[in-house]
C-alpha cells in the first residue's frame, strides 16, 4: 500500500511541469540592484610602511582601450593614496610592448608587475620566468574567473573576478523579465578566457533554473566582431523571431547588435556585462539595451593593488577582487553620468574602506 | 576645335592599341556576346549566386527562400558596397588605397565626436566628414603624384596614421548618442522592406557604372590603369586622373563612413579597420563579373551580395564561426581561379 501511494505521489509529481524557480532568479536580481558595499579582503596592515622601499608595475592589455585605462587609473590612484611609485606601462595591444614592459620593469629593479586587464600571461611565460629569477614577483589583475579559473602556477598570485555571478544575474534577470520564458541568443568570442565562466554562467543558470528557456550560443571572435557580429545576431534573429532575448558576454558587442536588431525589426532586449559608458548611454538613450551588470573599474584597480601590496608584504594573497556587481538599468543609469563614465554610479565606499584597510587615516 | 579632335584621335588610338594588347577580348565580346565562355565569364558570379542560395535554401527553405533575409542584408551591406566602389576606382587606375577602411572610420568618429561631443547638428557633422575624407584623399595624392612614391606605401601610413588620429580624437572610446536623424535616413526609412542606406549604395553603383563604362572620363581612368607612359603620351593628363581617383575614393569611404555611422547610431575607433579585407575580396572578386578583367561597379555590388548571402546561408545553418572564414576566403580564391580558367589563364591586370 505504502509502494503504491510513493508511486502515485512520484506519478503525481511527474505530472506537474517544472517551472523556473523566479522567485530566486527575483532575489539575486535584487541582490545586484543595491548600492555596493565594501568587505574587507582581509586584516588591515600598514601600507605606507610595508610600501616604501617597494615600487610596482603595471602593464594593461592596452591603454587604447577606455577599460584597461579606467583600471590603471585605479592603481594610479591607489598609489597615491599609499604613496609609492606606480609606473602604468603605455602598451597598444602588442607582445613586443608587452615584453617591453617587462623587461623595463626588471632593469629598473621594480618589486612587482602586474598584467592587468585581459593580458594573457601564457603569451609571456619567458619573459615572466626571467622577471622572477631576477626577484620581480609577477601577477594578473581582472583575468580569471575567481572560482572556475586560476591563474597558472608559475604565476606569483591573481586577483580575479566573479564571472560565474555575473552571468547568473544576468541570466536571472531574463528569467525575471520573461517570467520564465527566455529565448536567448548568448554571444562571446571563445578565445578570450572570461569568455567560459561568463557563457556557462548563463546558459547553465537558464538550463538548471528555467525549464521552458532556450538558449543559442554563438562564438564570435573580437576580430569578426565588425564584420560577422552584426550578421550572426541579424540571421538569428530572422531564423528564429521568437527570440527575446540578446545576451553578449561583453557589452562592447551591443553597438553591432543593436542595428542587427532593428534591421532585423525584432523586439529583442540586449542584457550584458562590463559597465562600458557607450552602452550606458545607450540604455540611457534608447530602449534595447535593457540592462547591464557594471563593476566600478577604480574600485577594481585599486583592489588589485590591495592585492598585490598584501602580496609583497607578507600579508598573504588574495584570489578574488572584492568589487561587486551592480546593475544598471533605465532607472538609475543616469547616476553613471551623462555621458556615462566607468566609474561613477557605484558609490565611493571603497575609497573610504581601502583607506582603512590601509592604514592610512 | 583642331586640338579636341586630335585629342580624341589619341584617344581613339589608345583604345585600339589596349584593345590590341588585350588581344581585343572586350571589343570582340560586344559584337560575338553570345559564346559560352564568354557568357560564363560575364554572368558566373550571377549563376554561382543562385546556385548559393538554392542549395542552401534546399537546407533552410524557410530562412533562405524569405523575402525578409535578402532585405536585412541588402541593408546591413550597404557600406560595404560603398567601400568596395570606393576601392575599386584607385583601382582602375592603377593605384591601391589601403587608407580607405580607416578613412571610413575617421568619417564616422569625426561625425560622433562633433554631433554628440560639440553640439552640431547631424548634416554639418556629415559634411565635416565628407570634407575629412577629401583631405585624406589629397594627402595620398599629394605623396603618390609629387613624391612619386608607390600608392600601396602612401595609403598603408595614412591609413595607420587616420588611425590614429582616430584613436586621438576619440580619446579612444566608443560613442553613444549619435543623432537619430542618421539612423533614420539609413536604416529605419525602409523601400519594399529594405533599409534605405542600400538604395543609396544602388545609385552609387549605377552612377560609377556610367562613368565608367559610358564616359570619356572612365575610359581616361581605364588607360591610365592599363598603361601610364602610354596613356600620358596619348595626352592624357594622368595625374589629374590618378589625383582624382585617390580623392573620390577617400570621399566614397567617407561616404561609406556615414551609413556605417548611421547604421548602429555609434562610432567605435577600431571595427571599421576590419572591413578592409572584405571590400578588397569583393573588389576583386567583383572584377571577374560583369565586365571581366575589369574592376567594375556591378561586378562589385554582385560579388559583395555574394559573399554576404554566402555568410547568411552559414548563419543559417548555425556553422562555426571559422566555417565562415574559410567560405569569404576559400570562396574568393576558388571563384576568381575559376574566372581565371575560363579566361584561358590570362595574367590578371
Amino acid at each position: 500500500m505504502k509502494q503504491i501511494f510513493m508511486q502515485v505521489l512520484l506519478w503525481g509529481a511527474l505530472a506537474v511541469p517544472a517551472v523556473a524557480d523566479i522567485k530566486a532568479a527575483a532575489a539575486l536580481v535584487d541582490q545586484y540592484r543595491q548600492t555596493p558595499v565594501f568587505e574587507p579582503t582581509g586584516e588591515p596592515f600598514d601600507a605606507r610602511a610595508c610600501m616604501a622601499d617597494k615600487k610596482m608595475f603595471v602593464i594593461p592589455l592596452t591603454n587604447a582601450n577606455p577599460f584597461n585605462a579606467a583600471i590603471s587609473q585605479g592603481f594610479v590612484d591607489a598609489a597615491e593614496m599609499v604613496g609609492f611609485e606606480l609606473r602604468d606601462w603605455e602598451t597598444q595591444m602588442d607582445p613586443a610592448g608587452w615584453i617591453q614592459g617587462i623587461n623595463t620593469a626588471v632593469a629598473e629593479g621594480f618589486d612587482l608587475i602586474d598584467l592587468q586587464g585581459g593580458l594573457p600571461p601564457e603569451f609571456l611565460q619567458p619573459q615572466i620566468l626571467e622577471a622572477q629569477t631576477a626577484g620581480v614577483k609577477v601577477t594578473a589583475t581582472h583575468n580569471w574567473d575567481a572560482s572556475t579559473q586560476g591563474a597558472p602556477e608559475w604565476m606569483d598570485g591573481a586577483a580575479n573576478t566573479d564571472y560565474v555571478t555575473i552571468g547568473e544575474i544576468i541570466a536571472a534577470w531574463a528569467i525575471v523579465q520573461t517570467k520564465g520564458k527566455v529565448n536567448a541568443l548568448v554571444l562571446g568570442p571563445d578565445e578570450i578566457t572570461p569568455t567560459a565562466p561568463l557563457r556557462d554562467a548563463i546558459i547553465g543558470y537558464l538550463e538548471a533554473n528555467c525549464p521552458d528557456c532556450t538558449t543559442k550560443y554563438i562564438n564570435v571572435p573580437v576580430n569578426d566582431w565588425a564584420t560577422q557580429g552584426q550578421p550572426a545576431v541579424q540571421n538569428a534573429l530572422l531564423a528564429d523571431p521568437s527570440i527575446n532575448y540578446v545576451l553578449p558576454v561583453y557589452d562592447s558587442m551591443s553597438q553591432f547588435i543593436v542595428p542587427a536588431i532593428q534591421i532585423a525589426g525584432s523586439n529583442a532586449k540586449i542584457v550584458s556585462y562590463n559597465g562600458t559608458p557607450f552602452v550606458l548611454d545607450l540604455m540611457r538613450d534608447s530602449d534595447i539595451v535593457e540592462m547591464n551588470v557594471g563593476e566600478s573599474l577604480g574600485w577594481v584597480g585599486m583592489a588589485g593593488t590591495d592585492a598585490n601590496m598584501r602580496l609583497l608584504c607578507g600579508h598573504g594573497k588574495v584570489n578574488k577582487l572584492n568589487t561587486p556587481a551592480f546593475i544598471f538599468t533605465d532607472e538609475n543609469v543616469a547616476t553613471a553620468g551623462i555621458p556615462a563614465t566607468f566609474n561613477d554610479g557605484y558609490g565611493d565606499v571603497h575609497i573610504d574602506g581601502f583607506r582603512k584597510l590601509w592604514s592610512l587615516d | 576645335m583642331n586640338e579636341k579632335k586630335t585629342y580624341e584621335k589619341r584617344i581613339a588610338a589608345l583604345e585600339t592599341k589596349i584593345a590590341s594588347l588585350e588581344n581585343a577580348r572586350f571589343i570582340k565580346r560586344s559584337t560575338t556576346p553570345y559564346t559560352w565562355s564568354g557568357w560564363a565569364e560575364r554572368y558566373g558570379l550571377i549563376v554561382a549566386w543562385i546556385i548559393v542560395i538554392l542549395v542552401m535554401g534546399a537546407i533552410k527553405p524557410d530562412q533562405m527562400f524569405a523575402w525578409n533575409s535578402y532585405a536585412s542584408m541588402f541593408g546591413s551591406n550597404a557600406m560595404v558596397v560603398v567601400l568596395t566602389l570606393a576601392l575599386i576606382i584607385p583601382l582602375t587606375t592603377g593605384d591601391f588605397d589601403l587608407s580607405v577602411a580607416a578613412t571610413m572610420g575617421l568619417s564616422s568618429m569625426i561625425i560622433a565626436v562633433l554631433n554628440v561631443h560639440q553640439g552640431i547638428p547631424i548634416g554639418g557633422a556629415v559634411l565635416a566628414a565628407l570634407g575629412a575624407g577629401a583631405l585624406v584623399g589629397i594627402v595620398n595624392a599629394f605623396f603618390v603624384l609629387y613624391f612619386k612614391v608607390f600608392s600601396l606605401i602612401v595609403t598603408l601610413g595614412t591609413g595607420y596614421f587616420v588611425s590614429g588620429l582616430i584613436l586621438w580624437i576619440s580619446d579612444s572610446g566608443t560613442v553613444a548618442g549619435i543623432s537619430m536623424e542618421l539612423v533614420r535616413v539609413v536604416i529605419l526609412t525602409r523601400f519594399l522592406g529594405i533599409p534605405i542606406g542600400f538604395y543609396y549604395a544602388g545609385a552609387i553603383t549605377i552612377v560609377l557604372w556610367y562613368i565608367f563604362q559610358h564616359t570619356a572620363l572612365g575610359r581616361r581612368m581605364l588607360f591610365v590603369g592599363r598603361g601610364r607612359e602610354v596613356a600620358r603620351l596619348s595626352g592624357v593628363n594622368v595625374t589629374r586622373v590618378r589625383s582624382g581617383a585617390l580623392i573620390a575614393s577617400s570621399i566614397m569611404a567617407a561616404f561609406a563612413g556615414v551609413l556605417y555611422t548611421g547604421m548602429r547610431g555609434v562610432a567605435d575607433p577600431s571595427s571599421a579597420l576590419a572591413f578592409l579585407l572584405p571590400a578588397f575580396a569583393a573588389a576583386f572578386l567583383g572584377s571577374t563579373a560583369i565586365y571581366p578583367g575589369r574592376f567594375n561597379a556591378f561586378g562589385s555590388f554582385v560579388a559583395v551580395y555574394f559573399l554576404s548571402t554566402g555568410i547568411m546561408g552559414l548563419n543559417f545553418l548555425g556553422v562555426d564561426s571559422f566555417v565562415r572564414n574559410l567560405f569569404y576566403g576559400g570562396g574568393l580564391v576558388i571563384a576568381v581561379a575559376v574566372s581565371q580558367v575560363i579566361r584561358g589563364r590570362k595574367e590578371m591586370t
